[in-house]
């Protein structure tokens, strides 16, 4: 069966294609090229003058990694306004509270809403990826895959104390990477989660955990390195230390040579932009950051931008979400130190316009996002929810495609603020193209997923047709049609038909010798057996409506 | 009806407490060293069928007759949720289907510890970080062993731990009755410390070792019979500790609002934080009530909460784990699916018989701990249903 979506606008920079008229042709869930004359075409859809694009990508949103689910536990505050009886008394905008801790369900049919069809959970931790998984099986419509944590775990850390050879940490690396069903790896805080439970308060980034005697940097270029050698398309996802300290921007300019010139991708940067000039000691660095955005080229970015409202801050950076619990809103958080492998933090806060430091991280994430001259290597996040709900990036498209509309947002900030950013000189506005980079073509990239993220044949047949309005956020919040896998699953911004989606990752060659030295450290020092970890195919399927598809290349 | 190559199994995960130990020896039960784990694994299998107020039926009508009752329902409730997480799954799915709240059987515990963490949050830790860095423990209210038998002899006596040595953790018992403290003795004999106080007595302890951390003076030698310099010792043995774990049970918290001592302990932890590590930690759980907390949580984004069944009309009752657990209280008809082994007084207007995850079918458990989820494996043949497949049977006449 063949479906043509005729004369439609299309938008694809995977192939260069920016805003022409094209017409596409899906059969079994996949983009086909013409077929012949003699083929049925069986039913045909008229698009002209809608926009099209390939489904987006979130390459970075805590969807499943088992610290929403402690905030939603702890906040059942936010879900009070889906309890009236009266659903009028209740107007739902981008920012309500509940879109910062919604059920698995509402996450998955939200997402589809607004045209994404495949979401990255970027903070598994290894012994939590049972839950992980489980979590992103419940929630419908999108694809889902997840980075796997390491550099906090003390595995890792013993054997960068004991000069270990780099073979044997990407032995370690690409058995995780199996045993986790994941994508990718994240380091968070490198060593400082770890560290903190040996009662240090701050790492930078060359300072020594001091039970390991390692420090962020070596972890760095061990972990880079490994993801590099084993080739696993996705650079390491690193959460910088310091996460939110003001004067931050220089462990973040640092860590970016941490590598050696291996890619490796730096996650939120807003919240590691701080400078810390002016009365207040907090000021952008948005600047200093982009700049070297630009020039060094292993290098990409999401922005983590902040947008005002109630939210809340879910992290593994437990070191860092414990000094910040004092600024919890409301006031009660969660730390957490798991099992040897790394920790979490959740933190509600509440960011106000009116509020200089606030404000700052406002524009300083905007300052980022335009600042950047390469839409391949810059990424569009909210951190959901840590900066704010998924559900805004239709605002957050229109902030960056609209330079009034952001002016007349810069001019509400409050008066020390618009005084200390430059944001209101930036003219540049970001294209249709541009937008489709960051969202689509680029996110699919980095991941390493080929049939992602483009319109070109043998793509997944993921497609979200648009009705091009001069209002972005209109634009983006709610498109006219979505095709997950080739069916037509949003019609009007409504779900239509209820589909899974499956689990992307990465399952690299790795030496199987590796699990010799695992299993001894599992049976003296684990409280589970090695097998009880290792989650297999079969598992991930076991719900009869999940499946895994790896990314890797045969080595050849 | 399951395959008998899925049973090929000599080591099996025990869902028999919230501890979820997966070295169980299921070719040799005699090895075991919990009588929880024994009683559970040895459970004999019984073929029985359905039944419709006592009288053997088929499972088709027996589904047919749970559907037709929930049906005439106005106000039901899914109550027990002794299941694992596909059970619960598949159980949430119907009970929306009829629009019920969900409230598991231990929920009265389990809502102490779910209104501190929705009032205050906590700071929490889990089993391996005891297990390699804890060197001082303060059991507070609680044995522990009562409810997860062998937490001493995993995660306390291990002969090896990375960061401190297991045989010199300092073991301390703050309070509770009856306790069984022989487990804190060291195996090379080292005593635990033991200040013994009434359970109702918790609140005014608890109270008073949180002030004590906090650096306030009390105006006397004694609360409820504990010497305040020994409370002082404690409180100075918590501030120098390395990693200092504050456990307790909720189960073992059974007075009027338990939540406000189960916040002194973790506020004291809190305040602990500040300066040096330590880190709280509730232990406990059974019949799946972690899993069942957290599934609730993810698909609802809600936390269950703790109902009075006698506010609803109907009362559909599941229990896999713990057939010795009596049927409700109640005027309403009650849909029993369980456990084969489930004996009643008075027969239900319903009963199903299911298989149990970890005996009968395979599954899925979260550990008391919260992070930890383990496999279920089958270990013995059954022909017995699953809960999803009855709970979908009953779904397509539900709609």
């Amino acid at each position: 069966m063949i479906t043509l979506l005729k004369n439609a606008k299309v938008y694809d920079p995977a192939h260069g294609v920016d805003g022409v008229k094209k017409d596409i042709y899906i059969r079994n869930g996949h983009i086909i090229a013409k077929p012949s004359k003699t083929e049925k075409i069986h039913e045909a859809m008229d698009l002209s003058g809608k926009v099209v694009m390939a489904g987006a990508i979130d390459m970075h949103s805590h969807i499943g990694g088992g610290k929403v689910n402690i905030a939603r536990m702890m906040l059942p505050e936010y879900q009070e306004t889906l309890k009236y009886a009266d659903p009028e008394a209740h107007v739902c905008g981008p920012q309500c509270s509940h879109n910062a801790t919604p059920s698995t369900i509402v996450t998955g049919m939200h997402y589809i809403e607004m045209g994404y069809t495949a979401v990255f959970e970027p903070a598994v931790l290894g012994i939590n990826a049972r839950q992980a998984h489980l979590e992103m099986g419940d929630t419908p419509m999108i694809d889902k895959g997840g980075y796997a944590m390491l550099g906090n775990d003390d595995y890792f850390l013993r054997l960068l104390a004991n000069k270990a050879d780099q073979k044997a940490i990407n032995d370690y690396v690409a058995w995780t990477l199996n045993a986790t069903q994941t994508i990718g790896i994240k380091v968070v805080n490198p060593g400082g989660i770890n560290a903190f439970k040996f009662n240090q308060r701050r790492l930078d980034l060359d300072e020594n955990n001091k039970h390991y005697a390692v420090s962020p940097r070596q972890i760095l270029k061990s972990l880079s390195r490994a993801v590099h050698d084993i080739g696993v398309a996705k650079p390491l996802h690193v959460h910088c230390n310091n996460l939110g300290v003001a004067g931050n921007f220089q462990t973040t300019l640092d860590t970016m040579g941490a590598s050696d010139g291996i890619p490796m991708h730096l996650t939120h940067i807003q919240f590691h932009s701080y400078g810390a000039e002016g009365d207040k000691k907090f000021s952008s660095a948005a600047a200093e950051i982009a700049e070297a955005i630009n020039n060094n080229k292993h290098i990409t970015a999401d922005v983590g931008q902040i947008l005002f409202g109630q939210t809340v801050t879910a992290s593994g950076d437990n070191m860092m979400q414990h000094l910040n619990a004092g600024f919890a809103n409301p006031k009660k958080s969660v730390i957490m130190d798991i099992e040897c492998d790394a920790g979490c933090g959740v933190v509600p806060f509440k960011y106000r316009d009116e509020n200089y430091v606030n404000a700052m991280q406002w524009a300083i994430g905007l300052e980022i996002f335009l600042s950047v001259e390469d839409p391949w290597r810059v990424f569009l996040t909210t951190d959901h929810p840590n900066g704010a709900p998924f559900t805004s990036y239709p605002h957050l498209i229109r902030l960056l495609m609209d330079k009034s509309f952001r002016a007349e947002a810069f001019d509400k900030l409050n008066l020390d603020a618009q005084a200390m950013s430059n944001l209101k000189a930036i003219e540049r506005e970001y294209s249709l193209y541009e937008i489709a980079t960051m969202t689509r073509a680029g996110a699919a990239k980095l991941i390493g997923m080929d049939n992602q993220g483009h319109l070109g044949e043998g793509a997944a047949a993921n497609i979200t047709v648009y009705t091009e309005q001069s209002d972005k956020e209109a634009m983006f919040g709610k498109p006219d049609y979505v095709f997950k896998d080739g069916e037509l699953v949003v019609k009007h911004g409504e779900v239509v038909k209820v589909v899974w989606g499956k689990t992307h990752t990465a399952k690299p060659a790795y030496d199987k010798s590796v699990e010799k030295n695992l299993k001894e450290y599992f049976e003296k020092y684990h409280t589970i057996q090695l097998d009880n970890y290792k989650i297999s195919d079969d598992e991930m399927a076991a719900d009869g409506r999940n499946s895994v598809i790896s990314h890797t290349k045969a080595a050849g | 009806m399951q395959k008998s190559n899925n049973i090929n199994t000599t080591t099996a995960t025990c869902p028999a407490c919230g501890m979820l130990c997966d070295d169980i020896n299921v070719s040799d039960p005699s090895a075991n060293t919990c009588a929880k784990s024994i009683s559970f694994f040895s459970q004999p299998i019984t073929e029985s069928s359905p039944t419709i107020a006592g009288k053997p039926v088929s499972l088709d009508e027996a589904v047919a007759k749970a559907a037709s009752i929930l049906k005439d329902a106005q106000h039901p409730i899914f109550a027990g949720l002794s299941t694992d997480l596909s059970g619960f799954r598949a159980a949430f799915n119907s009970a929306q289907q009829v629009n019920a709240p969900m409230m598991h059987i231990n929920a009265e515990s389990t809502w102490r510890n779910t209104k501190v963490l929705q009032s205050k949050g906590w700071q929490t830790t889990t089993l391996m970080e005891v297990k390699n860095r804890a060197d001082v423990i303060l059991c507070i209210g609680t044995d522990v062993v009562s409810h997860n038998p062998r937490f001493f002899e995993r995660n306390v006596w291990n002969k090896e731990a990375l960061f401190t040595n297991p045989q010199t953790r300092n073991i301390i018992y703050l309070g509770g009755e009856g306790l069984d403290t022989s487990h804190g003795v060291s195996p090379n004999g080292k005593q635990p410390t033991v200040l013994p106080c009434a359970t109702k007595a918790l609140p005014e302890i608890t109270a008073a070792l949180r002030a004590l951390i906090q650096g306030k003076t009390l105006n006397t030698d004694s609360i409820t019979g504990i010497a305040v310099k020994d409370l002082e010792t404690v409180v100075t043995q918590l501030k120098e500790a390395s990693y200092a774990v504050l456990i307790w049970v909720a189960k073992d918290f059974s007075f009027a609002h338990a939540e406000l001592t189960i916040e002194n302990i973790t506020e004291s932890v809190v305040t602990l934080n500040k300066e040096s590590r330590a880190m709280a930690l509730a232990l406990g759980g059974s019949d799946g009530d972690t899993t069942v907390n957290y599934a609730h949580t993810w698909l609802s984004a809600l936390a269950p909460e703790e109902h009075d069944l006698k506010q609803y009309d109907t009362v559909v009752w599941i229990n896999s784990f713990s057939p010795e657990k009596p049927l409700p209280t109640t005027d309403a008809p009650i849909i029993a699916i369980g456990n084969s082994q489930t004996q009643f007084v008075t027969p239900p207007a319903v009963f199903i018989p299911v298989a149990t995850p970890a005996l009968d079918c395979a599954g899925t458990l979260f550990r008391v701990d919260s992070s930890i989820v383990l496999p279920l494996k089958q270990t013995r043949e059954s022909a017995l249903p699953t809960l999803s497949t009855v709970m979908n049977k009953m779904d397509a006449l539900l709609t």
